[in-house]
């Protein structure tokens, strides 16, 4: 994927999680995780997954739910599902 | 010198058998009322089954009212108090009208109209909108309906207090007896199934897609289902004026909240056991004394693990002692109703020293290792029983019930 | 009645409503005969056109509750918290306080909110199962404002929702008090909150009981669709001017067609009077007592409804040991409603009609619309500020009376009115069906 495709997967979920915590995108960090950086609770952690899962349009395996803790992780969750689906 | 106040009629609703006797037989005997969802289509949602009441006839039940204008939690909580009326041998004529109250617990009211009013709207369909949202579906009006049914002038309220409702119900209940605003109330709780609450566990994760599992080391989840439980709760000493069966007798009960998490325990069951001691110190008992716990008993991971934690951290050692077991493995989680069924099975176990099974339970998970009662009922003499009930936004509900003694 | 030892005590209030987030504003604002009501405008739909509401407008949560995230409340949950929020800092329960004791919380709630269960649905039915919020889902049900709340605040007593229709919020208050009676609790936020939405206004107006609804539908509680002839942008009903009665509810009023919707939150600090001494406290006014009823015909029938509501005001003086001749003033549930202003006039009769003087009443819906869940507190906020300086709100746009309207038992009027030093008060609350609610409240002497 290149890289401009990255980084526009990671400014929509940043947008997300700014819905979602009120923090301004541009003040998310790349490596931050949901729990101990942005201070959500599981609840809140789950609206992200769900609400980016809305966003791009996939759902994400049940079993990788607990996978996703920070904001990289969900960028790799979106880039290789977006692959999947261009094969 | 407080006025006692004991069980004397307890009617159900349940995808296991509508009545006390059919119920608690099924129970005992270990049944599932879990199903293949088809009051919706299950398509497009990860899971199918649901613990629906099949075969339910409302025109069984309802006299005064028309049917067709109930929603199903009205029409549950109907049956259920009508069940327990005649369970309690009492007409609906019995006392004055303005002694008679009704309090029940839910947790949606009767969503069927929200999702009525939905499939017109999104079709951009309003004018074939009445007043239903307004009318029909706000939870108050199951509280009436039944006191309208059975022209109960007195105490009429909702506890509304999704999880726990029924002990909620159950507790003022037997407050407004005590204080003397009622000579009888019929408490309990009543939730119908729904696609918006089906909907919502499914998103949390939290469904279990075959079976209900509580406390076993490979459990899913939880399992929705519907149903509703009444109590007929009367002072002591009009109950025995009147020669009336009493199967319990309401020791006391505790509330408290965790202020911790809208959908999850707190992790050390702070909570939880605030309100099972509040309970113990009312009905001055100690805590081992219990003689069965009705566990809340979801069949969540964390649920099950959290629960087990503040059963020890009030029962101590005592707790490996006292059997628990959860009924949700048979009926799924009722919602509001739950607590009251839970409730209704106490009064029974104290009644018929009898103790029902957790059913599903095949693998002990280190984590959970009480005396779950695992998948036979148990017979065994039954003195107090524990109603332990937990709610989103952290409401936590502990009842107790006991043999009525003769002092 | 059981004996009862332990005096209830309010220490504290906070509202946020149409007309003001201090209980000092809110009085000034009803004795000045202003109305909350106007033409929404944060929503709108097809049919309904531009309806009235006594809206909580620019309502800034985070003035109340500070930066912390607020996404996960819905705005009932947002009311209801800033609401917590003012009671907690009026009745001097600070964070470190709430630390060492439990405070708990009841609240009255019709809906709590049913727009965001609609919506959590609508997102489901719209974009898929897979798709719904649980973040929503946690504010679908109906006790998630009092858990939201909750946690906002430390809040770890008791933790109720209580839901009878619009006598909810005073049930609430009624409820709590029994709890600090029998000794279960010390200190209890109690009170009510709704918030106004599309779905709430729409009900109703389908009901037939929003002023200025097509008169053949009025008072008909399970009706038949109606048609609503809508509103103009400007606000105007018919081409008549928003200001013209017809669009304005006016309790006891022989025109008075219909209530209109209202929102807000209002909290009650209610603690034991000893345990409010001893750490300094001080009580606006004691809750003496309370009473409620039943009406099985859900309004339908005249004789049961006044029968119920007449249960509920004698229950509540009895509990209070009041004498009818002893309520100096009455705060009344009248929303506008053609058969419930009614059928609570003809109960105050039964109740009052025997006082040399008639009772100096007020309805103050005339002003901040039915609130639902959220009126019994604004009621109760209300009557405290009329207990502090005497002076009783008028209604609203009253000018003509009913033929058979009790003068002899009610004295209402347009103006505020001063009385003097009103001590005992009784406070009414009666829902769409039949539930009944009175809440006598007695002002506080300097001493304890």
């Amino acid at each position: 994927m290149q890289p401009t495709q990255v980084d526009e997967i990671r400014s929509r979920i940043k947008r997300v999680i700014s819905k979602i915590t009120n923090i301004p995108a541009q003040e998310i960090a790349d490596g931050a995780s949901y729990i101990e950086d942005l201070g959500l609770d599981s609840l809140s952690a789950l609206e992200v997954v769900i609400d980016v899962e809305f966003e791009f349009q996939f759902k994400v395996p049940e079993s990788e739910v607990p996978e996703v803790r920070t904001v990289e992780d969900t960028v790799r969750l979106v880039e290789r599902h977006l692959s999947f689906a261009t094969v | 010198m407080r006025r006692r106040i004991v069980i004397t009629g307890i009617g159900v609703v349940t995808s296991i058998g509508a009545g006390r006797e059919v119920f608690w037989r099924n129970l005992l005997a270990g049944s599932s009322g879990i199903s293949e969802i088809e009051s919706f289509s299950t398509a497009g949602y990860r899971t199918r089954r649901g613990g629906e009441v099949k075969e339910f006839q409302a025109e069984d039940y309802v006299e005064r009212l028309n049917p067709a204008g109930l929603g199903r939690a009205s029409q549950f909580a109907i049956a259920a108090a009508r069940l327990a009326l005649e369970d309690a041998s009492l007409s609906a004529g019995a006392l004055a009208f303005e002694q008679a109250g009704v309090v029940v617990g839910t947790t949606s009211g009767e969503p069927q109209f929200v999702e009525r009013f939905n499939d017109h709207y999104v079709k951009r369909e309003l004018m074939r909108i009445g007043p239903e949202l307004a009318m029909l579906y706000p939870c108050h009006v199951i509280a009436a309906n039944v006191a309208s049914e059975l022209k109960f002038g007195g105490v009429n309220l909702m506890t509304p207090s999704a999880c726990a409702a029924g002990n909620y119900a159950i507790a003022h209940a037997f407050d407004a007896l005590r204080g003397g605003r009622a000579e009888l109330m019929l408490a309990g709780g009543s939730d119908a199934f729904s696609r918006i609450t089906f909907t919502g566990f499914s998103q949390l994760g939290a469904v279990a897609p075959e079976r209900c599992q509580p406390f076993d080391r490979n459990r899913r989840g939880m399992i929705p289902g519907e149903g509703a439980g009444m109590l007929a709760l009367e002072p002591l000493d009009r109950a025995l004026a009147r020669g009336a069966r009493i199967y319990a007798e309401i020791a006391g009960y505790g509330l408290s909240c965790d202020a911790h998490h809208m959908t999850a325990a707190h992790a050390e069951g702070e909570g939880a056991a605030r309100a099972m001691r509040q309970a113990l110190a009312e009905s001055d008992l100690l805590p081992e004394e219990v003689s069965y716990i009705s566990a809340h008993g979801t069949g969540t991971p964390t649920n099950d693990r959290l629960e087990t934690v503040a059963v020890k951290r009030v029962f101590d050692g005592a707790a490996y002692q006292i059997p628990i077991s959860s009924i949700k493995s048979m009926l799924g989680h009722t919602m509001g109703a739950a607590s009251a069924i839970e409730a209704a099975v106490c009064a029974l176990a104290v009644f018929h020293d009898w103790i029902p099974p957790t059913i599903n339970l095949e693998t002990p998970d280190p984590e959970c290792d009480l005396d779950y009662v695992p998948n036979q009922a148990r017979r065994r003499r039954v003195e107090v029983a524990m109603n332990n009930a937990y709610a989103f936004g952290g409401a936590n509900a502990s009842l107790i019930l006991r043999k009525r003694t003769w002092n | 009645m059981e004996l009862k030892s332990r005096k209830v005590v309010i220490t504290g209030a906070g509202v946020v409503s149409s007309l003001g987030d201090s209980p000092g504003a809110l009085h000034s604002a009803l004795c000045a005969g202003r109305s909350g009501a106007r033409p929404i405008e944060s929503f709108s739909a097809e049919g309904v056109g531009c309806p009235m509401g006594a809206a909580v407008e620019d309502f800034v949560p985070q003035s109340y509750l500070g930066d912390r995230n607020l996404r996960p409340l819905n705005r009932i949950a947002q009311l209801t918290a800033a609401a917590a929020q003012l009671a907690l800092e009026s009745s001097g329960w600070s964070d470190a306080m709430r630390r060492e004791r439990e405070v708990g919380l009841a609240l009255g709630a019709m809906f709590c909110s049913v727009k965001t269960i609609a919506e959590f649905d609508r997102r489901a039915l719209t974009a898929g199962p897979a798709y719904a919020s649980p973040m929503d889902f946690a504010n679908t049900v109906i006790s998630a404002a009092a858990g939201q709340a909750a946690i906002w605040h430390n809040l770890r007593g008791v933790n109720s929702t209580i839901a009878t229709g619009a006598a909810s919020g005073l049930q609430a208050i009624a409820y709590a008090a029994d709890l600090i009676r029998s000794g279960r609790a010390t200190a209890l936020l109690a009170g009510g909150a709704e918030e106004i939405c599309f779905e709430s206004v729409f009900g109703f107006y389908r009901a037939g009981l929003l002023c200025g609804s097509d008169p053949s539908s009025r008072g008909r509680a399970n009706g038949h669709a109606t048609f609503y002839s809508g509103y103009d942008k400007e606000g105007r009903h018919n081409g008549a001017d928003h200001r013209d009665a017809g669009h304005f509810p006016i309790p006891f009023d022989a025109r008075r067609n219909g209530f209109v919707l209202g929102e807000g939150a209002a909290l009650l600090m209610l603690e034991d009077a000893r345990t409010a001494a001893a750490r300094g406290a001080r009580a606006l006014a004691e809750v003496r007592g309370h009473g409620g009823g039943f009406d099985c015909s859900r309004g339908w029938d005249t004789g049961h409804a006044v029968a119920a509501i007449t249960r509920a005001m004698r229950q509540a003086m009895d509990d209070a040991r009041l004498l009818p001749d002893e309520i100096d003033c009455l705060s009344a549930s009248a929303n506008g409603g053609v058969a419930g202003d009614r059928h609570e006039a003809l109960a105050i009769e039964a109740v009052f009609g025997q006082r040399e003087e008639p009772l100096p009443s007020t309805a103050i819906k005339s002003m901040l619309g039915e609130m639902l869940g959220a009126s019994g507190g604004l009621q109760a906020v209300a009557m405290l500020e009329t207990m502090r300086d005497g002076r009783l709100p008028g209604i609203r746009g009253l000018e003509q009376f009913d033929k058979d309207f009790p003068r002899h038992a009610i004295s209402v009027c347009r103006q505020w009115r001063q009385l003097q030093r009103p001590r005992h008060a009784l406070l009414n609350a009666v829902g769409f069906d039949g539930h009944c609610c009175s809440l006598a409240l007695t002002a506080r002497a300097e001493e304890f």
